[in-house]
């Protein structure tokens, strides 16, 4: 026979207590505990055969197209030249004796380091207030992306045509010519130092390479988490202070990333530097060519190796930085 | 400066495209009031907080907090701060400079906020963590940084917006507690938003129940346990079955309404013939073998019994519609015996209560 029973009050303040204690023990038992969200992700074991699937073509990759070159280039740089190549497994250090037989290169790698710098630096400049402006003060995502592929503008035309473009603007004849000599009459001849020189490649890198900076830097903003800086206002910050304590930090892995593709193109550069800077201005890129046309391959392969080195150096002080930073 | 704490007057928000959020609500919360907004989602509960701390505006109507005005005032100006949903730790900073956050921004010297900074961190016990970052650390453990950046500039109120969401149920009953504790150490205004009914009853001083954009109802957890005011209410709360039907006679403050599984009385005032609707509490539902008795009382099926450790939830059949019982947990082996066949469900004239329409 089933009765009536409803009430069980009693039971349940004893059963929370329990509960309680229970929840104390588990948590102190998982603690330090992996941020949440991460636990979640984490699948199914897999076999080792199914993970060395998944890694095999990246790996394939790199190491056909990154690792054998680079070890190519510095083998050959070891090796003995011959009037058409190279002799293959004849070691010698000739070619670095070579390089270094006038200052010319070590010269050329400080200007080059130099410029790297300062054109990383002029873009974080000019791109992060571009980055900051797409991605925070754009309200909707329509405008942010059609904005967004006006900045990818100089990426539709080709390479060279993008370089050539800055003739009619700085050469002999172009836009800023013309307003020294027949506007502003402060020259009597055009200035040929506009076009071939170090400030017109500086600006023609600039424009090339900004959108490296811009892109990343947008892409961290824009997946800024909003509480944090609602956050801050909350806790009586003025917005220049949201932007000091939370937005800047937080967009700095951005930054780094952009940095790092900057100078890590602008180290290498060499069409521009030729274009633009007429012959009269080197980089390293320009150096590692004539030697290769010459053709003193280890030689070529000698500049090569050590860009790449000086380029690694560069690159591990950025990250080792942004560890410094701890960013996020 | 009066006393009067929290009040919210006639305030909607509508949002561009004439949606609703927040439709006439009327509040007035005491200071050092532990209140729940408590609704579905989508019913303008979060809407109702963040125009409360600042991070959105009234349409219309006025928000003022011991008779200040709110309106238009920067959050950073109110004296009222926000426990974001999932925290929103600055995650560049350590647990130290997350609470010390607030002050720094008010110009505090270094060494001062730092000394109140760790007060308040020694307050919500992490004094070992303070150096840590926010991704070193437990769930529970950001839960409390949150509180501690907030606590430590003194505010006269404080909004938590679903605070326990993020955490596991264990933890959600152990940070139930020491809220609470908190709150009554503290003396504080709390308000926090939940969806979670039996969060918002263990919690609160005061409930608002919110749905479709209004307030339905307030009142103490007990008083929305036991007298929902409407269907909506009643539903959303859980645990209570809804009898709907014509009101057959109305005399000496009962009124017995025809349902079309029997007939029902209820304490209350209504006229003959009108729609009427009333609730009966899952715990107040008595099961058993008995013929059904002539008014409130009706023959239902038994689908399944449900155990829930210290009771045991009947889930059965009304012509196709559930209804609910809630017996001890002693009865489970008997009450499955019945699973899949007919028992009656009867109530007494004081566990029925009225529903407004």
């Amino acid at each position: 026979m089933v009765t009536s029973l409803s009430s069980n009050d009693h039971h349940a303040l004893d059963e929370a207590k329990a509960e309680v204690a229970a929840a104390e023990a588990v948590e102190k038992q998982t603690l330090p505990e992996a941020p949440l969200g991460i636990m979640a992700t984490s699948g199914p074991v897999r076999s080792p055969l199914v993970t060395l699937a998944w890694i095999a073509p990246g790996t394939i990759w790199l190491l056909l197209f990154l690792i054998a070159p680079l070890l190519m280039i510095v083998l050959v740089s070891l090796w003995e030249r011959t009037p058409v190549g190279f002799e293959a497994f004849s070691f010698t250090g000739a070619a670095y004796g070579r390089l270094f037989e006038t200052s010319v290169y070590t010269n050329t790698l400080r200007d080059t380091v130099i410029r790297s710098v300062i054109i990383t630096l002029l873009c974080i400049l000019i791109g992060y207030p571009i980055a900051f402006f797409l991605a925070r003060c754009v309200k909707t995502v329509k405008f942010q992306i059609a904005l967004f592929i006006v900045v990818l503008a100089p990426f539709w035309v080709a390479y060279v045509v993008r370089i050539v473009s800055w003739l009619p603007v700085l050469g002999r004849q172009g836009l800023i010519n013309y307003f020294l000599v027949n506007v502003l009459q402060v020259v009597q001849e055009p200035v040929d130092a506009l076009f071939y020189s170090t400030f017109a490649i500086t600006l023609a890198l600039i424009q090339l390479y900004v959108l490296f900076m811009v892109t990343p830097i947008f892409f961290q903003l824009a997946t800024l988490d909003n509480a944090s800086v609602e956050a801050a206002r909350d806790l009586g910050a003025t917005p220049s202070r949201v932007f000091r304590e939370v937005i800047f930090p937080l967009s700095l892995p951005g930054v780094l990333i952009g940095c790092i593709f900057v100078f890590v193109l602008t180290m290498g550069e060499f069409a521009t530097v030729r274009l633009i800077g007429g012959g009269t201005i080197q980089s390293v890129g320009t150096i590692v060519y004539e030697a290769y046309v010459l053709p003193d391959l280890p030689k070529a392969a000698a500049g090569a190796t050590i860009l790449v080195a000086v380029m690694t150096v560069g690159v591990a002080i950025m990250l080792r930085f942004s560890k410094i930073r701890e960013v996020v | 400066m009066s006393d009067t704490g929290l009040v919210l007057k006639d305030v909607y928000r509508v949002f561009p495209g004439n949606v609703t959020a927040v439709s006439d609500v009327n509040l007035e919360i005491k200071n050092g009031e532990y209140v729940v907004f408590l609704g579905p989602s989508g019913c303008g509960k979060t809407t109702t907080l963040r125009m409360i701390g600042g991070h959105d505006d009234p349409s219309s109507g006025t928000i003022t907090i011991d008779g200040e005005l709110l309106n238009g005032v920067t959050p950073a100006k109110r004296p009222i701060t926000t426990v974001f949903q999932h925290y929103a730790l600055f995650p560049h900073k350590s647990v130290l400079q997350n609470v010390a956050f607030g002050l720094k921004m008010q110009g505090m010297d270094k060494a001062e906020r730092e000394t109140q900074a760790k007060a308040a961190i020694e307050l919500v016990g992490l004094t070992a963590m303070m150096d840590r970052k926010p991704r070193e650390l437990s769930g529970g453990q950001q839960q409390r940084v949150a509180l501690g950046r907030v606590l430590v500039t003194r505010p006269k109120a404080i909004l938590l917006d679903e605070p326990l969401g993020g955490l596991d149920r264990l933890l959600q009953l152990k940070m139930r507690v020491e809220l609470r504790a908190l709150q009554r150490e503290l003396g504080i205004t709390f308000i926090h938003v939940t969806h979670n009914q039996e969060e918002a009853l263990s919690m609160a001083d005061r409930i608002v129940v919110m749905g479709d954009a209004i307030v339905q109802q307030v009142g103490t957890p007990e008083k929305l346990a036991r007298q929902p005011r409407n269907e909506f209410v009643a539903t959303f709360m859980g645990d209570n079955n809804v009898l709907k039907g014509t009101i057959a006679s109305a005399s000496g403050g009962v009124i017995v309404i025809d349902t079309p599984y029997g007939k029902v009385e209820v304490e209350g005032t209504g006229n003959v013939g009108d729609e009427s609707s009333m609730a009966i509490r899952a715990s107040a539902v008595k099961v058993s073998t008995d013929a059904v008795p002539a008014i409130n009382g009706i023959k239902v099926r038994l689908d399944f019994a449900e155990y829930l450790g210290d009771s045991v939830k009947l889930h059965m059949d009304l012509d196709g519609k559930p209804f609910m019982a809630k017996v001890h947990e002693e009865r489970y082996a008997e009450i499955r015996a019945y699973e899949g066949k007919d028992i009656t469900a009867s109530w007494t004239r004081e566990d029925g209560h009225l529903l407004e329409q």
